[in-house]
């Protein structure tokens, strides 16, 4: 009777453990295979925890391309003023003061201020439009000439309002294309067409080409009137915002200071808000950042309950398999080996369902992006978000593994067998 | 010579509670190589504790034992983990076979914790259990194995790790008149060829397969003397056949 086997030499240990551990790996995936409906069962935790996490981010992050690509579309050098003020770190004014801004204001703006190429009131409101046989409810906007240069916006046929309507308070309308098409067919059918609004007859003059949505908003269903005809059919005397537009992007701060200080002169107070539109971005994008860190933290709060499931169902297996422990540890297991068998199974179902959940993830983002959002789906800017996911997956069968390997390592052999 | 198994003075005391329990009290025993010993004695007498620390799967509470010359009181966990993959080879009542291992994979499993590479595994399993003729039988599961070759499979795992000692708790315990002398027939077979055999049991027809028997009583040593003509298992097994006929 010899001295047994010889024990490994140090320099095979890293070789040793690499193939070791991908051996226990191997060796796990069986243990599961011997269950397969508790093992399903088991990862379906982790799987909805990474699928929704990754689905959530990559929404958030396809939502939020879209939206910039929206406002980017309507120019980096617009500024909107707005009534009242806007509260320190509030970026959307509030209700208070809504009648403060005049057309006169909008003059000022254009006579002083340098860096400013173009002011346009704006007067908006939702009402009932008839024409061509057709009624529809859409909003109609009353402005000045300045819109079609502030706006760059194109005609499609006719003309744009023009000084002259804005003098005489003339019932003239240009059509956005998509309202045009509700109620004449064709925008060649609306150019010189009857249009009712408030009980009052507008010609029509015009017919714009499509500018797209913005948020939701169609550009394309709404009807321009002359910003003195609107104020008189409304019987109002202000306007709900003036649009400013910079002489270039660069010179987009310098025309924010000079109409603060011009509208500051004119009402002796701070009774407005300038937004560029980076600061609107600034905004939007910290909304939705924060609306995807909480919907995101509700979906790893499912990895979590996942981890749990994990743990349960692990401390279910040691108690099943004591008697298999002590067989081990009798033929020479040390409580490392167990703990490292253990720890293996749990991070094999976990690792499982952060596979799957990543597919099921990556499809949704896919499905949800390409249909509801019609953003093109790009997998380069999920890659982060599922590299995380995939981790927290592993960090999940570590953490909540780690309990009942101990457990299981640390069994006394001979009790162990005993074990009915 | 170095016994393999030198017990000095070794008691095992279990505390429960405020009772004090005396599974073995100070027994002295030695084990030398080639030896095939059975430790006998009535239920609770202390013959499976006894059994236990001679294979380091408990420590004495008191005194010294020396497996094959080490001290093994001065042994961490990890290293009686080690002297139990490597010198000791164990064989229990209820065989204890992995139930979703094959035959082969069950043998193999001591070689898997003293880290030889898959291959080598095999073939050194494939030997043994050739060797205690299951060779056709190597990717069974044990449910579809008899008790007696479930129990072949053991010994053949107990052997794979070419170790010291080898341990039978009530080997054929758990088995019939045929199977049970059978694996006494290896056993007599293994220590021919020199192994050291040591075999717990209550039933003394079993002990004469022996060469040496030791009686244990209340956890002491009471009897410590040779067999004088050792039942040998292929002539019963012979018997048995005959009177079949």
């Amino acid at each position: 009777m010899g001295t047994g086997v010889p024990k490994k030499r140090f320099r095979d240990f890293w070789g040793g453990l690499a193939v070791g551990l991908g051996e226990a790996f191997l060796v796990a995936l069986e243990a599961l295979r011997a269950n397969p409906l508790r093992s399903v069962l088991t990862t379906l935790g982790v799987v909805i925890g990474v699928a929704a996490v990754i689905a959530l981010v990559s929404v958030g992050q396809a939502a939020r391309s879209r939206v910039v690509g929206e406002f980017a579309n309507l120019g980096p050098d617009l500024l909107w003023v707005l009534p009242g003020k806007a509260e320190q770190g509030q970026q959307f004014a509030t209700q208070e003061g809504r009648f403060t801004l005049t057309y006169s204001d909008a003059q000022a703006i254009q006579r002083e201020a340098r860096a400013v190429s173009g002011v346009a009131p704006w007067l908006q409101t939702s009402i009932e439009v008839a024409g061509g046989g057709r009624r529809e409810v859409t909003t109609v906007i009353g402005t000045t000439p300045e819109y079609l240069q502030v706006r760059a916006l194109q005609l499609e046929l006719g003309r744009f309002l023009s000084e002259a309507d804005q003098q005489r308070r003339k019932r003239v309308v240009v059509l956005g294309p998509v309202l045009a098409r509700q109620l004449f067919r064709t925008p060649d059918l609306a150019l010189g067409g009857r249009v009712v609004i408030n009980g009052r007859a507008f010609e029509v003059v015009g017919v714009l080409q499509p500018e797209g949505q913005v948020l939701g908003v169609d550009l394309d269903d709404r009807a321009y009137i002359p910003f003195s005809t609107a104020q008189l059919l409304f019987a109002v005397n202000y306007a709900s915002l003036l649009f400013v537009k910079a002489q270039d992007t660069a010179s987009v701060l310098r025309a924010k200071r000079e109409v603060e200080r011009v509208l500051r002169r004119e009402h002796g107070e701070e009774d407005f808000t300038v937004l560029t539109q980076s600061q609107f971005l600034g905004a939007l994008d910290a909304i939705l950042r924060v609306l995807t860190v909480a919907l995101s933290s509700i979906a790893a709060i499912s990895l979590l309950v996942g981890g749990i499931g994990i743990m349960n169902i692990m401390l279910v297996s040691v108690t099943e398999r004591t008697r298999e422990i002590g067989i081990r540890k009798a033929v020479g297991a040390k409580r490392g080996d167990i703990l490292t068998q253990f720890l293996m199974e749990a991070v094999a179902i976990s690792l499982v369902g952060g596979v799957l959940g990543m597919g099921v993830g990556l499809a949704a983002s896919w499905a949800i992006s390409g249909r509801l959002l019609n953003q093109p789906f790009t997998a380069v800017a999920a890659l982060p978000v599922v590299v995380l996911a995939f981790s927290f997956s592993v960090l999940v069968g570590v953490v909540f593994g780690v309990y009942p390997a101990w457990r299981a390592a640390r069994l006394d052999p001979i009790e162990a067998l005993r074990y009915e | 010579m170095t016994p393999v198994v030198d017990l000095q003075g070794v008691s095992r005391v279990y505390r429960l509670g405020a009772v004090e329990v005396w599974a073995l009290r100070e027994v002295w025993l030695r084990i030398y190589p080639g030896e095939f010993v059975a430790i006998m004695g009535p239920s609770g007498s202390g013959k499976s504790t006894l059994l236990n620390l001679i294979g380091c799967l408990d420590r004495p509470t008191a005194g010294t034992y020396l497996l094959e010359g080490e001290d093994t009181s001065r042994l961490t966990d990890d290293a009686l983990s080690e002297v139990r993959n490597r010198k000791v080879g164990f064989v229990f009542q209820t065989f204890n076979l992995l139930p979703r291992l094959t035959a082969l994979q069950n043998v193999e499993l001591p070689l898997l914790y003293a880290g030889v590479p898959r291959s080598q595994r095999r073939r050194r399993a494939a030997e043994l259990l050739a060797r205690v003729g299951l060779a056709d039988r190597m990717h069974h599961r044990p449910r579809e194995l008899s008790g007696g070759q479930q129990q072949r499979v053991a010994v053949a795992r107990a052997l794979v790790n070419d170790p010291a000692i080898v341990l039978a708790d009530e080997p054929t315990g758990n088995l019939d008149s045929r199977s049970g002398e059978e694996v006494l027939a290896l056993f007599q077979e293994l220590n021919d060829s020199g192994a050291t055999i040591a075999l717990v049991t209550h039933d003394p027809e079993v002990a004469e397969h022996a060469r040496r028997m030791v009686g244990l009583r209340d956890g002491r040593l009471v009897r410590d003397e040779p067999v004088p003509r050792p039942r040998r298992a292929r002539e019963v097994l012979g018997r048995m056949a005959g009177a079949k006929g």
